[in-house]
């Protein structure tokens, strides 16, 4: 399995948006976070991420999920989400330019 | 798009590009050509004048190539010097450039790009905006070579992806923020108008124009009117 070589990660991993909402409110230094679009019991990103921009994360959040297809994923942007990737997309070079794109560069 | 009829298209992957909203997504489809044509990065770069000097950093207005790498490149090397830039400017026919070529071949084919950038194989594919701008799309890899099918289609699908991405993220930002009346005080101003001939032009106050222009210095980050001037056509405000 390839991995990124530019940056060194460290990756913080939560199960459920509760625990990913401690972590923020613990003041756990994040640059970004990527959001699978279905985290039982919540519906899709459309209820998750609004949770996490009123914790105060103010960084880039990216919704990662099976198939961008349903039409509500054109409205990312008004619930606070960045950005959208596909999960098949997901690879290093994919990685390597989000941070680029939103760490690098702002 | 409503200019264009649905059968008069001939790509397949409509719904993606009519769904992008912004450079993530047209990073997803730009990258996706890249894989599907056997490449492993692409790069949206911006040709400008010959003359002036470039730099692949900043000429570059999406990619996905390793970080770094096109700074080294920058330290290293002048992308205004290389063969494959100036036959982009000396040609519009969609290019593959080979490193696998003999010796002396690869001396008068320019392939010095390939070594430097450390890639085997770049396909070249000029493009242009709305309003003539040019650009090429470029595809970088360590394949072998890409047949002609897939050349062709590969072509087709880049002009495609780039008009939409010039109109719906390139074109927006190639204001830099300024009003209509402000781009147009502007364009005054590059005719080398005076603030009080601008506002019997426009049927404002003098101090109206000062105003203007003031915010105009700021917002293209620039400190006198010359400076201006030269900024807002480099950046394709004003012609």
């Amino acid at each position: 399995m390839s991995k990124v070589q530019a940056f060194a990660i460290q990756l913080h991993y939560c199960e459920t948006i509760e625990s990913a909402l401690n972590l923020i409110e613990l003041g756990t230094p994040l640059s970004m976070v990527l959001v699978d679009n279905r985290l039982p019991p919540h519906g899709d990103f459309r209820e998750t991420v609004p949770q996490i921009r009123q914790k105060g994360f103010i960084g880039p959040v990216g919704v990662i999920s099976g198939s961008l297809d349903a039409a509500y994923f054109q409205s990312f942007q008004e619930y606070g989400v960045d950005f959208r990737l596909d999960k098949a997309e997901l690879d290093p070079t994919a990685i390597e330019f989000l941070l680029q794109e939103y760490l690098v560069k702002s | 798009m409503g200019a264009l009829l649905n059968s008069c298209r001939r790509y397949d992957f409509q719904k993606d590009l009519e769904k992008a909203l912004n450079r993530v997504d047209f990073f997803r489809i730009f990258h996706m050509l890249a894989l599907g044509a056997g490449f492993d990065h692409f790069g949206v770069l911006q040709l400008g004048q010959e003359v002036e000097p470039a730099l692949l950093t900043t000429r570059l207005v999406l990619h996905d190539l390793p970080s770094g790498l096109t700074e080294e490149y920058d330290r290293r090397h002048k992308l205004s010097d290389s063969l494959l830039f100036k036959s982009l400017h000396a040609s519009t026919v969609p290019s593959v450039w080979s490193a696998s070529m003999d010796e002396a071949a690869a001396l008068n084919a320019g392939t010095d790009f390939l070594a430097q950038i450390g890639f085997d194989l770049v396909a070249c594919v000029p493009v242009h905006s709305i309003v003539g701008t040019r650009y090429v799309v470029l595809y970088f890899g360590d394949n072998e070579d890409i047949d002609r099918t897939c050349h062709v289609e590969l072509c087709y699908n880049s002009t495609t992806t780039f008009d939409y991405f010039y109109r719906f993220v390139l074109a927006t930002r190639a204001g830099m923020g300024l009003t209509a009346r402000e781009t147009e005080i502007l364009r005054w101003i590059s005719h080398g108008k005076t603030a009080s001939e601008i506002a019997l032009i426009v049927s404002v106050s003098e101090h109206t124009i000062n105003s203007h222009t003031a915010t105009i210095l700021k917002k293209l980050d620039v400190v006198n009117r010359t400076q201006m001037v030269a900024k807002a056509i480099r950046e394709q405000i004003i012609q």
